[in-house]
């Protein structure tokens, strides 16, 4: 029942997003549409996955969205008719091709599905005998499949990568002009008492939040990677009231851009250590004398390098975006 | 009962609140109706927990809740200075404000 209303609640606001041309809405709406998506997430159970939603949907990617908007413009030009054709096709057949792979999917809540003969049983059973931590998706995410979240660290390093060779690490200036404010630019953010006071009384909860929710991912939902973007969140907050300067001064991207190489460095020292001591790459049970406490310390460690990489890595493409659109 | 009642009032507002962000003629009525649906979503999660009896929903409403301040001022500050990183290099960092 909520189930249902929420999915209408989805499907009207991509219906909105669609129709609409001015990009700012579009921008509004898609962090509405990412919220929702993380209720259904919470609704179905999978508080983890909620987590990461509301943590990047509908947060940093909505602020990435206003970032590049204020490079590319506001208004997105109108499209001939015979240009949608093809895209139409492609789109149409995608879809049709997905849901023909979903008549092949075993019901929702299935006790008969793949997914809950073999793997999930071993999981909700031995994990805590195995691994240790009362949050069974952690134990999962950074033990059970460690290479899998070892490769996603990767994979956001790379996009780091790719945004830093297009973009510039936040320390070099060009000369594309900037989309004309609407008003008049002459008194900066830090004068408005309210937004001044409110942020200064927020940034600081935000950033220990993050450092919560780094550190009881064992124990509840969260982890490394939404620990990361909240924690970015807050200094994102910093950048937008007192400009992206004060920012830089605190966080030198020179020195930033060395943090997604040391998060990743340092779950690969994880699991060489491990390597070392006997084990196998990233079987933290081999890292002290009884091997829960290995596990407990290794997915400490490797959750805190995954925290490193995706906060100095949202930072770092924050100043990007920015600092082309001054 | 008492939850799924306040559950299915909560979700009425969204469903109005977002009513209006579709609708909504100026920019204004958009950005005040997306902010108040994401207020009322995060009624809504914390609620959720405790109707599904998983009261650590609350960190994801919590998580919302200090998100959505941030994505708040980015868009009203997107809309007023047309960039993110505006900052005013003339007044010194320590300035009392009036």
């Amino acid at each position: 029942m909520i189930n249902m209303v929420l999915l209408m609640l989805l499907l009207a606001s991509v219906y909105a997003i669609i129709r609409l041309d001015r990009l700012l809405t579009a921008v509004l709406l898609t962090s509405l549409f990412s919220v929702l998506v993380a209720s259904i997430f919470m609704v179905l159970d999978a508080v983890d996955v909620a987590f990461t939603e509301a943590a990047v949907g509908a947060g940093v990617s909505t602020i990435f969205f206003l970032a590049a908007l204020a490079i590319v413009g506001r208004q997105c030009k109108p499209t001939p008719r015979r240009k949608i054709i093809a895209p139409l096709i492609v789109v149409s057949a995608t879809g049709c091709v997905l849901l023909y792979a979903s008549l092949d999917m075993p019901r929702f809540g299935e006790p008969l599905a793949p997914v809950h003969q073999h793997v999930a049983p071993r999981y909700l059973n031995d994990s805590a005998a195995e691994v240790g931590p009362p949050n069974i998706v952690t134990s999962v995410l950074a033990s059970y499949r460690g290479y899998d979240t070892f490769g996603e660290v990767g994979v956001v390093f790379t996009a780091f990568i790719g945004v830093l060779m297009l973009l510039g690490a936040g320390t070099r200036r060009t000369s594309i002009e900037p989309p004309t404010p609407t008003g008049a630019p002459k008194e900066s953010m830090r004068k408005k008492v309210v937004l001044k006071e409110v942020a200064d009384l927020v940034i600081a909860p935000v950033l220990i939040f993050a450092l919560y929710v780094q550190w009881h991912g064992d124990f509840g939902p969260g982890g490394g990677f939404q620990a990361g973007v909240i924690f970015a969140s807050g200094i994102f907050l910093y950048a937008l009231i007192y400009g992206i300067e004060p920012a830089q001064r605190l966080l030198p991207p020179r020195r930033l851009a060395y943090f997604p190489a040391i998060g990743l460095l340092l779950y690969a020292a994880v699991g060489i250590i491990s390597m070392l001591r006997g084990g196998n790459f990233l079987n933290y049970s081999v890292l002290v004398n009884d091997p829960l406490h290995g596990q407990h310390y290794g997915i400490l460690a490797i959750e805190l390098g995954v925290g490193i990489t995706v906060a100095a890595v949202m930072i770092n493409i924050f100043f990007s975006f920015s600092e082309r659109s001054l | 009962m008492m939850y799924a009642v306040t559950t299915v009032a909560i979700l009425i507002c969204i469903g109005m609140a977002m009513a209006r962000a579709f609708l909504g003629p100026s920019i204004y009525d958009r950005i005040l109706a997306i902010n108040s649906a994401g207020t009322c979503i995060v009624l809504f999660l914390s609620v959720l927990g405790f109707l599904m009896g998983r009261p650590d929903f609350l960190d994801i409403a919590l998580t919302y809740a200090l998100i959505n301040f941030t994505g708040t001022i980015a868009i009203l500050k997107f809309f007023k200075y047309g960039s993110l990183g505006v900052s005013d290099p003339a007044a010194p960092p320590k300035t009392k404000v009036e």
